[in-house]
């Protein structure tokens, strides 16, 4: 695996820049010769002073510590995993020296990895549509029975001399009135074609986001500060955090509030629990949604309300978000980013997780919070000085569809498709409610933390069915001792782990009992 | 004794221009709209020989020919099915079941009279 020499890569970018080591060096209150062992690959460094020299020369920081290489890297290793690929045995491990001596190629075989998943989701869609939408089986039926009745009247008229005028008349009356019926029909299977063309929607958008916030490590300090001045603006505290929402924004927004049983279906999709109406300013929010779930609504509508701009700047600046579709998902998650910011206050969440072990039971009552938003909350403390212990995460359907990821910078979460199903977030279904935690140890002897809870998922209106959906956590396994769920673990490191993989077609582990496919690799 | 033929067919346009037609033939024609109501005709004063389409309200086409093809008495009846379903596997479904010709919509009318002229003579 090739290393990343970060040193050489700040040369390079400061001579591009004209800047001398005695003017950078001044500039981050270090001296020249620090800088210049720094460069020359003799001196570690991280966290902060990685981060003001980044500033200092106009870059992303995962330009340097090879954070958006590692990305590169986890996404040609599952690209290698591609059926299409089978017969080349590539070889993941290759995938480092590619990405670190050819980028720019490497990151073209991501991108039409990218379209060619994209394509196969359109032609299936398309192909689905043709199969097996009833539409189109009841408008051929139509279509041949007019045809039908029109050609067999035609055809009367046309090779029976003997008609009398009453017949003929009764038979042209027939062919007028199953053309006006054709033409009906013909007229709506253009519709539907043309519907069809439009609307075949492209999925980079979810994965142009995911970089995005990848990017960004989950944490957005601009839009930490704006959320600390919201929330001071607010007055939310113990006790009244919905009514001071509530009562925000009809003074400084002259928006109201209003609880409904339903939403109207069609303003809302099936998954909303509130609605915002600007033309009337009114927010509507359903009656059957729960507390901390109005108050994220309520919450987030300040965040659109408020950081337009903030977040419209932030979005503008980054280079990954390149079409509409995907700048207008970017926005929605940023207004959900700073709602979670006012409503779980960075230091004073930091400070009651790590003082409760990170409890998440006790951070949900402590603030009021549902298990996903703590979850998705704890994923974000990366302010430089002031970080929790880093966490990915993932959210999973039954079906292993994967909603959500915010992956590790080492141990990736498959971004198509389902993981090894020895993975927490899976056995989780089979104890709804209950926090599962696992060990987990990779074929490469990294071992990682994960934790997992089934949960309701929250629906708009009674359904028999109950419908759940899976969160999990993942942690270095050596911060596990931090965590009040590793407590009664043996999590020393000869401690019995539970074998695990990425994806069954990219795992070595022959033997696996719960293997469901060949690996692509021959180990 | 002129032949009877029962049309079992819901497109009143179709029945009206299939009756003209075999009419002037010399058939002797009836139709009903619906799988059930063929199936009482069928008990109750069967014809010599039955146009049947698939897609009907009621009871489906299908239906309707299997029990035709499996009874005793009805089986020796002739039927040509007739469908705006010309898929190869309605078809073959068709012919396992019994059928004695098989014409897809839309037909044309000569096609129809050499039919049933084939499996049934007007003049019998």
């Amino acid at each position: 695996m090739a290393q990343t020499v970060i040193g050489f890569k700040i040369r390079d970018r400061r001579r591009a820049l004209g800047i001398t080591q005695a003017a950078l060096s001044a500039r981050l209150g270090i001296s020249a010769s620090y800088l210049n062992l720094i460069e020359s690959n003799k001196r570690n460094i991280g966290g902060a002073l990685l981060k003001k020299i980044a500033d200092e020369l106009g870059v992303a920081v995962d330009l340097f510590d090879g954070a958006a290489e590692r990305r590169l890297v986890n996404d040609l290793a599952e690209l290698s995993g591609e059926s299409i690929f089978s017969a080349l045995q590539l070889a993941p491990a290759a995938a480092g020296d590619f990405a670190s001596q050819h980028p720019q190629w490497a990151q073209a075989l991501v991108m039409l990895h990218r379209a060619y998943h994209d394509r196969n989701e359109a032609v299936t869609a398309l192909s689905d549509r043709l199969n097996q939408d009833p539409f189109l089986g009841d408008a051929i039926h139509s279509m041949l029975t007019n045809v039908a009745a029109i050609r067999s009247a035609s055809e009367i008229l046309e090779n029976i001399d003997e008609l009398d005028a009453a017949e003929q008349h009764r038979f042209l009356a027939i062919i007028a009135a199953e053309s006006a019926r054709l033409a009906d029909v013909a007229q709506a299977l253009a519709a539907f074609f043309d519907r069809a063309r439009s609307s075949t929607r492209s999925v980079t958008p979810i994965e142009e986001v995911d970089d995005f916030i990848q990017e960004k490590e989950s944490h957005f300090p601009q839009l930490e500060q704006a959320a600390v001045g919201i929330r001071a603006a607010t007055g939310i505290g113990p006790g009244h955090v919905e009514s001071a929402l509530i009562d925000y924004l009809r003074q400084h927004h002259a928006v109201e509030t209003r609880i409904a049983p339903l939403l109207a279906p069609d303003v809302a999709g099936p998954h909303a629990h509130g609605h915002y109406d600007p033309e009337r300013r009114q927010i509507v929010l359903l009656e059957t949604a729960p507390a901390p779930t109005r108050r994220f609504e309520l919450a987030r509508l300040v965040a659109r309300l408020e950081c337009g701009e903030l977040i419209g700047a932030e979005i503008a600046a980054s280079p990954l978000l390149g079409t509409p579709a995907a700048r207008r998902r970017a926005e929605r998650a940023l207004h959900a980013y700073v709602a979670s910011a006012v409503l779980l206050p960075y230091d004073d969440f930091l400070d009651a997780a790590v003082a409760a072990r990170y409890d998440i039971d006790y951070l949900c009552h402590k603030f009021g919070a549902s298990f996903e938003q703590v979850c998705h909350r704890l994923v974000t403390l990366k302010q430089p000085g002031r970080e929790g212990i880093r966490f990915g995460f993932m959210r999973s359907d039954p079906a292993g569809y994967v909603t959500k990821r915010f992956p590790l910078p080492y141990m990736s979460l498959p971004r198509y498709g389902n993981a090894c199903p020895l993975w927490a977030v899976y056995q989780a279904f089979q104890t709804p409610g209950v926090m599962v935690r696992q060990l987990a140890e990779f074929p490469t002897g990294d071992r990682y933390f994960f934790l997992a809870r089934a949960v309701d998922k929250p629906l708009p209106a009674f359904s028999a069915a109950k419908h759940l959906i899976s969160i999990m956590l993942v942690c270095e396994a050596i911060h596990a001792d931090q965590i009040v769920y590793g407590d009664g673990l043996d999590l020393s490191s000869a401690a019995p782990t539970t074998p695990v993989g990425p994806t069954c077609r990219l795992c070595v582990r022959r033997n696996c009992a719960l293997r469901e496919e060949d690996p692509i690799i021959n180990a | 004794m002129t032949a009877r033929v029962l049309i079992t067919e819901d497109e009143p346009n179709i029945v009206e221009s299939l009756t003209f037609i075999l009419k002037r033939a010399g058939y002797d024609v009836s139709a009903v709209a619906d799988g059930e109501a063929a199936v009482r005709r069928l008990r109750g004063d069967p014809p010599d020989i039955m146009i049947l389409d698939l897609m009907l309200p009621k009871l489906n086409g299908f239906d309707v020919l299997k029990l035709v093809k499996t009874d005793t008495l009805l089986r020796s009846l002739p039927v040509l099915v007739l469908s705006a379903k010309g898929q190869a596997y309605d078809r073959q479904l068709a012919e396992e079941i019994g059928a004695d010709a098989f014409v897809t919509k839309p037909f044309s009318n000569r096609d129809i009279i050499e039919q049933i002229g084939r499996l049934c003579p007007a003049a019998g």
